[in-house]
């Protein structure tokens, strides 16, 4: 452990949240990414007094630090490439207010998004950015990489959410951004710019969310297509048509593949497949908008068109998608699935021809790759199938990842959707926002002037991720 | 004793689950260990993490590993919540055939026998995991087939039995709880709630405001808790208790059989005492039926409203 005081540490936030061990030490030291380093120490605070008094101590003898929610980010966030302290959250969890009349509650950055969604049920609300991880992801977490969801189509990103935020800056120093309004002109949005910033610019200790009234009515269908274009076409059509879903979602043939063959289920052994959702609080404007849906669908010779209100219907039309991570992981026993190239987004028009692109890229790599996802937000995500342990398939992937996004740029489309830039993206990310990346560091060194927070991630971090840290897995 | 150096020879085998452990953390809020200590380090996934630093070369044995290790009650929670379809507790068990005879073996949450033992067997001829022997004049827990169950210290007469590491589901954690939680005057009544079946439901953030007029307090099945504890919140001024336990038939060692029995001779006991019985209740629960616990709760608590206070 390198120069660090613990047992000043310890004085902060007690012995009993203060972790050591090398065996603690390497957990905290990955992700759900491809990346491994650990930390000095693990500190684990109760409330903001305690945050400011580790920043400052931080900040003083220049030791980094790393915050951390469940540390389910996909691209190595909270891997502290750096060492240093890493700060868990999960003891701030507490929901401070939930405020009807005013449509906002305030909650500490430890609770998790399920929790919070359980608390509001009972006001007939819900906070809709909700990522596919929301029964773990926190609130801090989807901040630190304003996370989205299935239902961020209709409802936004969680910067479309976040109200104001209370921040602990690099030097311990306390700031209050944003408003409990819904609408604000009031300088930069500083809050705005916190969401997304993952965990660089500060530590954010409050949070203050709006949400939205739980619809009466939702509807889910499903489409399949003989062609990849088709489904792609369909997208487009039913986003430029004025029809808002609340869920639209594809799935590719490799996809339906895998879930077919180790669970099952049966799907028709199409090239796609289409879900989407409408809701609202009138049932007729759902059934208008489903059925505007479903005809879009049959014009790009859609077929096989289902839909239901029921909820265990809704469940059974959805199943498909919600097992294609554990399928896609239970592939092969030889293949692991990779969190690598996992969620460009792109405009609507280019949604099928990326599909394909991933396909041909992947084919020629040598490796398996699926295409599916959010495609209503433009989020097409992926999974790079391949055998961890050997040391070939890990430059046929470092080639694939680089040839995909050379391609979402030349399409205009964004190198992250919604599980942020970390480490395995850091140079796909330079090279899409090389004009601003000054500008960007400018703003670090503001906030963070000795560059203390999260060290080593997004501007900063190494360009080829395969070596930036070591890998979680034992390559030959 | 003598002890063999630590080699991962078993779990070797597992190497490519561990590969395929995607990392996404899901059996968090399904592990009771996790969910006592809130640490990511006593998490499935955390095991599954220093196993594969062991095998990696990049961690050294220990016994605070091995404590980790040995610390799981093998509820399976995780292994129905993996994305990766990981089997865990088969990767854990063999972890443990590794450390077994080694200088880092300890008990963790697997049952001990202290000297007040007498002998009698009891316990051997009631673990279902075949786990207890009478060696040498001993009782001997394999701490590899120990599932950590409970049944012989609920069982043992001498209480001559116990784990070193209870996760707050032993009768003393759980008193000191009582009195912790009873001690507010907004305080009520104690639900007690068996592990098997609702507790992985429930996440772990906290409403600030309004505090509850009850605690759900988790044990490892309502026919472990003891009778004195089950009317210990009503020793301590609390209005009521409930007990929560598994539907007929769905309890694999009887637990249920055994609460339903306590309760109704506890309840007797009230009623010659002058004391309402509704004021100590049993519900049977569905697996997992969440919305179904929270509704016997709510109608739970509006009986005692109404009971109001044990002393006026
Ligand atoms: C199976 C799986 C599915 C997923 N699905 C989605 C999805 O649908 N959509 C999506 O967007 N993401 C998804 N993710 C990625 C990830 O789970 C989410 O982005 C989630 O919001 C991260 O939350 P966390 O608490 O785990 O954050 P962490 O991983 O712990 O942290 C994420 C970032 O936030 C920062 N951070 C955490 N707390 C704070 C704080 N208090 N102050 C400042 N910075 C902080 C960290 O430093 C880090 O940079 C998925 C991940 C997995 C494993």
């Amino acid at each position: 452990m390198k120069n660090i005081d613990t047992s000043r540490l310890k004085s902060i936030v007690g012995e009993e949240n203060i972790k050591t061990d090398p065996a603690d030490l390497f957990i905290y030291g990955s992700d759900s990414s491809v990346h491994s380093a650990s930390p000095w120490v693990v500190a684990r605070p109760a409330n903001t007094e305690q945050v400011q008094k580790i920043m400052a101590y931080a900040n003083q003898d220049k030791i980094p630090v790393v915050t951390r929610g469940s540390g389910s980010g996909m691209c190595g966030q909270t891997v502290p490439v750096k060492g240093g302290i890493t700060l868990d959250m999960k003891k701030m969890n507490k929901i401070l207010e939930i405020n009807p009349s005013d449509v906002f509650c305030r909650v500490e950055p430890g609770v998790v998004d399920d929790d919070l969604n359980q608390a509001l049920k009972p006001f007939g609300v819900f906070y809709p950015p909700t990522p596919a991880s929301s029964r773990i992801a926190t609130i801090g977490g989807e901040i630190g990489n304003n996370a989205s969801g299935v239902r961020s189509v209709k409802y936004g990103a969680t910067r479309d959410s976040v109200l104001g935020l209370k921040v602990v800056l690099a030097d311990g120093s306390l700031v209050n951004l944003g408003a409990r309004t819904r609408v604000e002109a009031t300088g930069y949005q500083l809050h705005k710019l916190i969401v997304g910033s993952e965990g660089t610019l500060g530590v954010v200790v409050e949070a203050t969310l709006g949400f939205v009234p739980i619809p009466k009515f939702r509807c889910l269908g499903i489409a399949n297509f003989d062609q990849l274009e088709d489904a792609g076409k369909t997208v487009a059509d039913i986003m430029g048509s004025g029809i808002v879903p609340s869920m639209l979602e594809l799935v590719d043939n490799v996809a339906i593949k895998a879930v077919n063959k180790t669970m099952n289920l049966g799907l028709p052994d199409v090239q796609a497949a289409l879900l989407y959702e409408a809701d609202g609080m009138v049932k007729e404007a759902v059934d208008y908008e489903i059925e505007a849906m479903q005809e879009v669908c049959r014009k790009n010779n859609g077929f096989g068109l289902v839909s239901s209100y029921d909820a265990e219907e809704r469940a059974k039309i959805f199943l498909g998608r919600k097992k294609l991570f554990p399928a896609l992981s239970k592939f092969s026993d030889l293949l692991s699935s990779t969190s690598l190239a996992d969620d460009m987004a792109v405009p609507y028009s280019k949604m099928a021809e990326t599909a394909r692109k991933i396909h041909e890229i992947a084919k020629r790599n040598n490796i398996i790759m699926t295409a599916y996802g959010h495609c209503g937000s433009g989020c097409m995500h992926t999974k790079i199938l391949m055998e961890p342990n050997r040391q070939d398939q890990w430059e046929s992937a470092k080639k694939a990842v680089s040839e995909i996004y050379e391609y979402v740029r030349s399409v205009n489309g964004t190198t992250s959707a919604e599980h942020g830039i970390g480490i395995s993206k850091a140079s796909a990310f330079k090279l899409e926002k090389s004009d601003s990346l000054n500008l960007m560091s400018n703003i670090k060194r503001a906030f963070d002037p000795n560059n203390i927070l999260n060290p080593g991630k997004l501007m900063d971090a190494h360009d080829d991720w395969v070596t930036a840290t070591d890998l979680r897995y034992m390559v030959a | 004793m003598e002890t063999r150096p630590f080699e991962p020879k078993h779990l070797d085998k597992w190497k490519s689950n561990l590969d395929s452990c995607i990392r996404c953390g899901y059996c968090y809020e399904h592990c009771p260990v996790f969910k006592h200590t809130r640490w990511e380090s006593d998490s499935p996934r955390a095991k599954l993490i220093i196993l594969y630093g062991l095998l990696a070369g990049k961690l050294e044995p220990s016994t605070y590993i091995a404590d980790k290790i040995f610390s799981c009650f093998h509820c399976g929670r995780c292994v129905a919540a993996c994305s990766s379809g990981v089997p865990l507790i088969e990767v854990f068990t063999d972890a443990k055939r590794d450390f077994k005879g080694t200088a880092f073996e300890v008990s963790g949450t697997t049952s001990i026998t202290n000297s007040d033992c007498a002998a009698c067997l009891t316990c051997v001829r009631a673990c279902p995991h075949e786990a207890r022997d009478f060696i040498n004049g001993k009782i001997v827990t394999d701490t590899v087939k120990c599932q950590s169950c409970g049944i012989c210290i609920d069982i043992c007469p001498n209480n001559a039995a116990s784990s070193c590491l209870s996760y707050g589901t032993n009768s003393s954690a759980l008193k000191n709880e009582i009195g912790n939680f009873l001690e507010k005057d907004t305080s009520k009544a104690i639900v007690f709630g068996c592990n098997w079946s609702y507790y992985p439901d429930f996440q772990s953030s906290k409403m600030d405001r309004a505090p509850s007029e009850y605690k759900i307090l988790i044990n490892m099945c309502g026919g472990r808790l003891e009778k004195t504890l089950i009317l210990e919140p009503l020793l301590q001024n609390g209005w009521g208790v409930l007990v929560a336990c598994c539907p007929d038939g769905d309890c694999e060692h009887d637990g249920n059989v055994k609460a339903k029995l306590h309760v109704k001779a506890l309840r007797d006991l009230l009623g010659q005492m002058d004391i309402n019985p509704e004021r100590l209740q049993l519900v049977q629960i569905k697996h997992g039926d969440k919305a179904g616990f929270q509704k016997a709760i709510d109608t739970f608590m509006e009986t005692i409203n109404k009971l109001g206070p044990l002393k006026q």
